[in-house]
């Protein structure tokens, strides 16, 4: 125990010298930062909130939100492909910023079967990797039910794709639409790995991570997002949650909706009406 | 102050001086304005320009396909089925390809340098809704495209633009046919179509309950010669336009009804090939439809000779023509059977 004292003063002396080493440099790196930066812009500080230089269009005013009612889809895939001729998500079969699944639940199984259009059946089916149709697979099967849920990127609230990105490309705007800056995003995929919904992908021909934006170039003029304007069976609501009136604020008022994966946390803002136990 | 603590300091310093620069001069100046992201991105991501038009942008050239739509079934507001002008056609807007992908400007609208798709295959087109399948909502149409339409295009019946408009229906009358009126004017038709229009056993087929715009129909088709028969077409040429009302109307109130549309007689109807018949005509041969005929009551030659007629091309009709042409000879007679079978008395 003698022996190990004067090696434990030493170490208190060490810890403080690194203290004070410590307190010293940061002390002067703020001193110089203050003299060298420019001070930061904030939105609290000028006059009039700045916002976004968008026609006709204040982001503060608008808070979107989507709903899909799953007992009205008829699989149709009419969202999908005007999703991709909208955005330009190329005409292949593997890349989707929307997509429907398909339950089904035969009788005497326990769980459902699910495919989309993406799998090789409905490609056949559809006859083209850029058309797109459910294949009638089940028509002499002994169903005991069956529905499709249309799923999307859900905007989160509290988005874990936008935590995890390293560079600020991927962002949630103000009016609650969580979009990808592609001059910035170094498609490292982070966040396609972080979405718990697999609402992400990485465009290979871009080389940048993609997804659904809610058509923000159609939302900020007033039109409502591609999928939502050719759904036939208004499976696919959408609309401003700050508009008592708008259509989304019905939806959730008059039904009960749920989310998906509520217990990840990331506060989901597609609402859905008519989803199952295994949909998820 | 001993060396290596100067080397230290001058080497924070520097690196700090490097992430001051780097931070200055790199990074975007929106950086930060509303977050962690470049302000700018907003604005650029918004610019893009929206390929779907909606259906008003269409109506501005479109007026008459847009009337028949919104007075059809396919524009249901109030039960939320709105089945717009691009879901089938396409998108009205168009990119430049040479544009590239970020934030591109829209290329020409329709129709500047670019026409719109005119869907051929309504076979492929219409069921990608109405086909029947497991997980479709019941309150959706939903048919079995073999059975319902054999080989045929949909168009050649449904006018797609609204589509519970049948191609070839008939206007109602002019003047409202008088029955009482008809009995007399009826006296010369008995010899072939039976006294009570009942034409079990005689050459004419039946006539009772048959739908009055049909009758009326037929007998001015005899009278301007699209129909000919050796017997009708001298009795129709007679007949002036009130004539040809009342003696409709007169057939039309004469009872012959079919049994009941009983599920075993529905499927009775797919096993014989009538169900694409079943359509128009029902499944127990009261037409759906007051464009098509009933076809219950008459016998099994005069079905067959219709269809072998309408096939040839002796007796034209825009949906029965194609139908019969595009059925073989025993679905024909197996058809003619079935409906023959379904007695009204």
């Amino acid at each position: 125990m003698d022996e190990k004292e004067p090696f434990g003063e030493r170490q208190a002396a060490r810890r403080s010298f690194l203290g004070r080493l410590g307190t010293a440099v940061a002390g002067g790196a703020a001193a110089v930062a203050a003299s060298v930066l420019p001070p930061e812009p904030t939105r609290a500080a000028a006059d009039a909130p700045a916002i976004p230089a968008i026609p006709g269009y204040d982001w503060s005013k608008h808070h979107w939100a989507f709903g899909v009612d799953a007992t009205k889809c008829i699989g149709c895939l009419r969202c999908v492909e005007a999703c991709k001729a909208e955005n330009e998500v190329g005409a292949d079969a593997h890349h989707f910023r929307t997509w429907v699944e398909r339950y089904v639940y035969l009788d005497g199984e326990d769980s459902a079967r699910v495919d989309s259009q993406a799998d090789p059946v409905n490609i056949e089916a559809s006859g083209s990797e850029g058309r797109y149709r459910f294949a009638n697979r089940y028509k002499d099967a002994k169903v005991d039910k069956a529905f499709f849920v249309p799923k999307l990127c859900n905007h989160c609230t509290h988005p874990a794709c936008v935590q995890v990105c390293p560079t600020g490309a991927t962002f949630k705007t103000d009016d609650g639409v969580v979009v990808i800056d592609h001059t910035y995003c170094i498609g490292c995929q982070y966040c396609v790995q972080a979405c718990p919904y697999g609402a992400r992908f990485f465009n290979p021909k871009l080389n940048v991570t993609d997804k659904c934006t809610w058509c923000y170039h159609r939302i900020t003029k007033g039109l409502l997002p591609a999928c939502v304007e050719v759904c036939p069976v208004g499976a696919r609501i959408f609309g401003d949650r700050k508009d008592k009136d708008s259509p989304i604020s019905k939806f959730i008022a008059n039904n009960r909706v749920a989310v998906l994966k509520p217990e990840t946390g990331n506060a989901p803002n597609v609402f859905y009406v008519g989803i199952d136990k295994e949909v998820s | 102050m001993p060396k290596h603590v100067l080397r230290l300091i001058l080497l924070l310093v520097g690196l700090g001086v490097v992430a001051i620069a780097a931070r200055t001069f790199l990074v975007d100046k929106s950086f930060y304005e509303y977050g962690h992201y470049r302000g700018n991105a907003v604005a650029e991501i918004a610019q893009d320009k929206p390929k779907f038009q909606g259906a008003a942008y269409c109506r501005s050239c479109h007026a008459a396909q847009f009337a028949e739509w919104s007075k059809g079934v396919h524009d249901s507001a109030d039960i939320g089925k709105v089945v717009k002008c691009e879901v089938c056609h396409g998108p009205g807007g168009g990119r430049d390809p040479q544009h590239g992908y970020i934030n591109a400007a829209t290329g020409p609208i329709h129709p500047d340098n670019l026409k719109l798709a005119i869907p051929s295959d309504t076979r492929a087109l219409c069921t990608l809704c109405h086909e029947q399948m497991p997980g479709r909502p019941l309150q959706q149409a939903q048919i079995v495209i073999e059975d319902h339409a054999g080989t045929q295009q949909c168009t050649l019946c449904h006018n797609p633009h609204s589509p519970r408009t049948i191609v070839g229906s008939l206007a109602a009358p002019e003047h409202p046919g008088d029955a009482a009126a008809g009995r007399d004017k009826a006296d010369q038709c008995s010899g072939c179509h039976g006294a009570e229009g009942v034409g079990a056993g005689l050459p004419g087929p039946t006539l009772a309950g048959q739908n009055e715009a049909y009758l009326a129909a037929a007998l001015k088709s005899y009278k301007r010669g699209a129909r000919s028969n050796p017997m009708m077409s001298p009795i129709a040429a007679d007949l002036g336009d009130r004539d040809i009302q009342d003696i409709a109307a007169y057939f039309a109130s004469l009872k012959c009804e079919g049994p009941p549309n009983a599920a075993e007689r529905v499927a009775a109807a797919h096993k014989a090939g009538a169900s694409v018949c079943a359509n128009c005509h029902g499944a127990n041969g009261i037409a759906r439809d007051r464009s098509a005929p009933n076809l219950v009551g008459q016998s099994k030659d005069y079905l067959s000779d219709a269809l072998k007629a309408y096939a040839s091309g002796a007796r034209p009709h825009v949906v029965m023509s194609a139908l019969a042409k595009g059925m073989s000879d025993a679905d024909a007679e197996k058809s003619a059977a079935y409906y023959a079978s379904a007695s009204c008395k």
